[in-house]
C-alpha cells in the first residue's frame, strides 16, 4: 500500500504538472473576463501538486494504513478488458448485431459459465433486449456494419 | 405551497408519469436485488433513457428505482445474506436468521411494510424541511453558490471513505476531468488536444456510469469472492398486522436516525441503518432476540435506509449538494435536462420539486405493490448466474454510452473512467468525490468567475458576505477535522508508547 501511494503519488505529480503546462496552450479570446479560462485550471493543478506531493510524503514517512490489498484474478480482468475492448473497435466493422452476441459469449465463457444453451440464450437474449429498448424504443442509431447495408 | 402540489400532482399523475415511476421501481427492486448493483448503480444505468424524457418524468422514475432499489437491496440481505445495497447490510444480521429459520415470508414483509411506512414518511419530512429552506437559500448570489460548491466537495472529501487527502485529490480529479471542454466565459476550446469529440467537453452521464457502474463490474470480475445461492424450500407467509404494530418503537428509531443521515452526507443509508439497529436493540422489549432472528432487528434498519431516499433529497433540492451516490445520480440527471438545482428550483420549475414529492409518495406505494407481487420472482432474480449479470451489465453499459451522443467517444470515456474507478476503489480513492467534482465543476468556477466579475477582482468579496463567509469556513473546519484528529490520535500514540 505504501509502496504503491509513492507511485500514485509521483504519478499524480506529473500529472498536476502537465496540466498546469497545458493552461499555457489555452488561447484567451478577447471576450473573457477578468481571470480568463487558465485561472482555475492552474489553480487546480496546484492543489492537485500539493495534494500529490502530501500523498508521496507521507507514503515515505510510512504513516499511510499498512495491510496487504486482497489478490487480483488478473488473468480474468485483463480478458474481461480486452475484449471488452475489442468489443468498442468491432462495434463498427461488424455493427451491433454480430458484435454484441459474440461479444457476450466471449465475456460470459471467460468468466466461467460454459453451458452451450445458456451461452446461446444469453448471447441472443441480451442482444434482442438492448436491441429492443435502444434501437427500436429509444431511436439509437447504433452502427449495424454489413447487415445494415 | 397548495398550488405547488396540485401541479405536481398534474404531472405525478399523468399516466406517461405512473407508466415510468412503475417502470423505475420495478428495475429498482430487480437492480437492488441483483448482488453488486446498487441504487446509483441502478439509476445511473437508466440515466442514457431519460435524454429524451420530461426532466419531472426523468427525476420521478429515478426517484422510483431509488425507492424500489432499497427493497431490492434487502431481498438479497434477507436470503443469501448478501446485501444488494450498502443501506441493507444492518438488515442481513436478523433477516438472513429470520430466513434461516423459515420465516422468510415474514422478514421480507417487514422489511417491505416497514420500509414503506419510512419512505412516506421521510416525504412528509422532505417537504418540511426543503421548501422553508429553499426560502432561505433564496438570497444566494455567485460567491455564496461558489462557497456552497466548495463546502459540498469538502464534505464529500472527508467524510465519506477514510483517507481526506485521497477524497481530496478524488474531488480535484473530478474538477479537472470537468475543465475540458469549452471554457464557459469565452468559448475558447481547453484541454481538448485538437479533438473535436472534447469540444461539448467529458459527459457527465458517462463519467458516472464508468465510475460508479464499470468500475463496480471490474472490481467484481477482478477481486470476486464465493457467490451464495438459495438452496431448499422456504415459507413465504406474512407477517400479520399484529406483528407489524410491535415494531412500532424500531421504526421511530429508524425515522429519526434516517432523517440524520439524508441531512449529511454519508453512506446510502448504511450508516443510519446500523445505528438504528443498534438503538432498536437498547430500546426493545427483547434485546435477547436480536442476532437470533427479531423482527425489530429487520424493521429499524429497513425504515432507516428508506427515510433516507427521502431525506437525501433535501440538500439535494435545495442547495443543489447530493449527499450520497444515489443523489449524485440525481443531480446528474438534472443537469443534463439543464435543471438549475437550489432555490430558484422551487420559483422557476415548481412542476419538477413539487412533482418529485408526489412522486416519490407514489412510489413508495408502487413499491410496497410490486414488492408483494415479486415475493417469488424476486428469488430468480438473486441467483442469476454472475458470468451472465456481469456480461448483461457490460453490454447495457456500453450500448447506452453510446446512445448517449450516437458516438463511440463517451464509449471509451465510460470504459477509462470505468478503469480508473476500479483503480481508485483499490487504493483507497473517494469515487463519489470525483463524481462530485465532475459534477459540480462547472457550477463552482463559473460562479467563482462571476463573483469576482462583480467585485471588480477583489477576493474579499467571499469573506465579506456573510453566508458564503460561513459555508467558507465550514468548508475549512470539515478539511482541518480529519487532520485535527489525526494529530490527536498520533500524540495519544505517543503517549501510550511512552508511559
Amino acid at each position: 500500500m505504501r509502496r504503491a501511494d509513492l507511485l500514485i503519488g509521483v504519478g499524480l505529480l506529473v500529472i498536476a504538472i502537465l496540466y498546469y503546462q497545458q493552461t499555457f496552450a489555452i488561447t484567451v479570446g478577447f471576450a473573457s473576463d477578468r481571470l480568463g479560462p487558465a485561472f482555475f485550471p492552474r489553480l487546480l493543478a496546484l492543489a492537485l501538486g500539493a495534494c500529490a506531493v502530501a500523498l508521496s510524503w507521507r507514503s515515505i514517512r510510512g504513516r499511510s494504513d499498512p495491510g496487504p490489498l486482497p489478490p487480483v484474478q488478473a488473468r480474468l480482468f485483463l480478458a474481461t478488458l480486452g475484449l471488452t475492448v475489442a468489443y468498442a473497435l468491432l462495434l463498427h466493422p461488424l455493427g451491433y448485431l454480430l458484435a454484441t452476441p459474440l461479444y457476450v459469449v466471449a465475456v460470459v465463457g471467460v468468466l466461467g459459465y460454459r453451458r452451450p444453451g445458456g451461452l446461446a440464450v444469453a448471447a441472443v437474449g441480451i442482444t434482442g433486449v438492448l436491441y429492443l429498448v435502444f434501437v427500436r424504443a429509444l431511436k439509437v442509431l447504433v452502427p449495424m456494419g454489413p447487415l445494415g447495408r | 405551497m397548495l398550488e405547488g402540489f396540485t401541479l405536481g400532482a398534474q404531472i405525478a399523475l399523468q399516466p406517461l408519469s405512473l407508466v415510468m415511476m412503475l417502470f423505475g421501481v420495478a428495475w429498482g427492486i430487480i437492480g437492488g436485488a441483483l448482488p453488486g448493483i446498487s441504487g446509483s448503480i441502478a439509476m445511473a444505468l437508466l440515466l442514457p433513457l431519460t435524454f429524451d424524457m420530461d426532466p419531472a418524468v426523468a427525476l420521478m422514475m429515478l426517484a422510483g428505482v431509488y425507492i424500489g432499489a432499497m427493497y431490492g437491496g434487502s431481498i438479497t440481505a434477507i436470503l443469501i445474506r448478501t446485501p444488494g445495497t450498502p443501506g441493507a447490510a444492518a438488515t442481513v444480521i436478523d433477516g438472513y436468521e429470520l430466513h434461516k429459520r423459515g420465516l422468510s415470508g415474514k422478514a421480507l414483509g417487514v422489511s417491505l411494510i416497514t420500509g414503506t411506512i419510512g419512505g412516506i414518511t421521510s416525504v412528509f419530512i422532505l417537504v418540511g424541511f426543503a421548501v422553508p429552506l429553499s426560502r432561505l437559500a433564496l438570497a444566494f448570489g455567485p460567491p455564496e453558490y461558489f462557497a456552497l460548491g466548495v463546502f459540498g466537495l469538502a464534505l464529500i472529501s472527508s467524510f465519506v471513505g477514510r483517507d481526506l487527502l485521497k477524497g481530496a485529490i478524488s474531488g480535484l480529479l473530478g474538477l479537472i476531468v470537468a475543465t475540458a471542454g469549452t471554457d464557459p466565459f469565452s468559448g475558447t476550446p481547453r484541454f481538448t488536444f485538437g479533438e473535436t469529440d472534447l469540444l461539448t467537453g467529458v459527459e457527465i452521464v458517462a463519467g458516472m456510469i464508468g465510475l460508479f457502474a464499470v468500475s463496480e463490474m471490474f472490481y467484481q470480475i477482478a477481486e470476486s469472492g464465493a457467490w451464495e445461492t438459495i438452496r431448499g424450500k422456504f415459507s413465504t407467509d406474512l407477517p400479520r398486522w399484529v406483528e407489524i404494530v410491535k415494531l412500532k418503537t424500531a421504526m421511530v428509531i429508524g425515522t429519526v436516525m434516517g432523517t440524520i443521515e439524508g441531512l449529511l452526507p454519508g453512506g446510502g443509508g448504511a450508516i443510519a441503518a446500523f445505528i438504528s439497529y443498534n438503538e432498536a436493540k437498547r430500546w426493545s422489549k427483547h434485546p435477547e432476540e436480536f442476532g437470533h432472528g427479531s423482527l425489530e432487528g429487520v424493521a429499524a434498519p429497513e425504515t432507516a435506509n428508506n427515510v433516507v431516499t427521502g431525506t437525501a433529497m433535501i440538500p439535494l433540492l435545495t442547495f443543489g449538494i447530493p449527499g450520497s451516490n444515489s443523489a449524485a445520480v440525481m443531480l446528474a440527471a438534472m443537469m443534463l435536462h439543464g435543471v438549475q438545482p437550489g432555490p430558484l428550483l422551487f420559483e422557476r420549475t415548481p412542476q419538477i420539486v413539487y412533482g418529485l414529492f408526489v412522486g416519490m409518495f407514489i412510489a413508495n406505494l408502487m413499491m410496497l405493490g410490486l414488492g408483494f407481487l415479486s415475493l417469488r420472482p424476486a428469488i430468480a432474480v438473486v441467483n442469476i448466474q454472475r458470468p451472465l449479470l456481469l456480461t448483461g451489465i457490460l453490454a447495457l453499459v456500453l450500448v447506452g454510452a453510446y446512445s448517449i451522443s450516437n458516438r463511440m467517444f463517451e464509449v471509451w470515456v465510460v470504459l477509462a473512467t470505468g478503469l480508473l474507478g476500479y483503480g481508485m476503489r483499490r487504493y483507497g480513492f473517494n469515487v463519489l468525490a470525483m463524481v462530485l467534482g465532475l459534477v459540480l465543476g462547472f457550477m463552482v468556477e463559473v460562479n467563482l468567475r462571476r463573483s469576482l466579475l462583480i467585485s471588480l477582482g477583489n477576493p474579499w468579496v467571499f469573506f465579506t458576505r456573510p453566508i458564503s463567509a460561513v459555508l467558507l469556513l465550514f468548508a475549512l473546519i470539515t478539511l482541518l477535522w480529519p487532520i485535527l484528529r489525526q494529530l490527536r490520535e498520533d500524540r495519544r500514540a505517543r503517549l501510550a508508547r511512552a508511559a
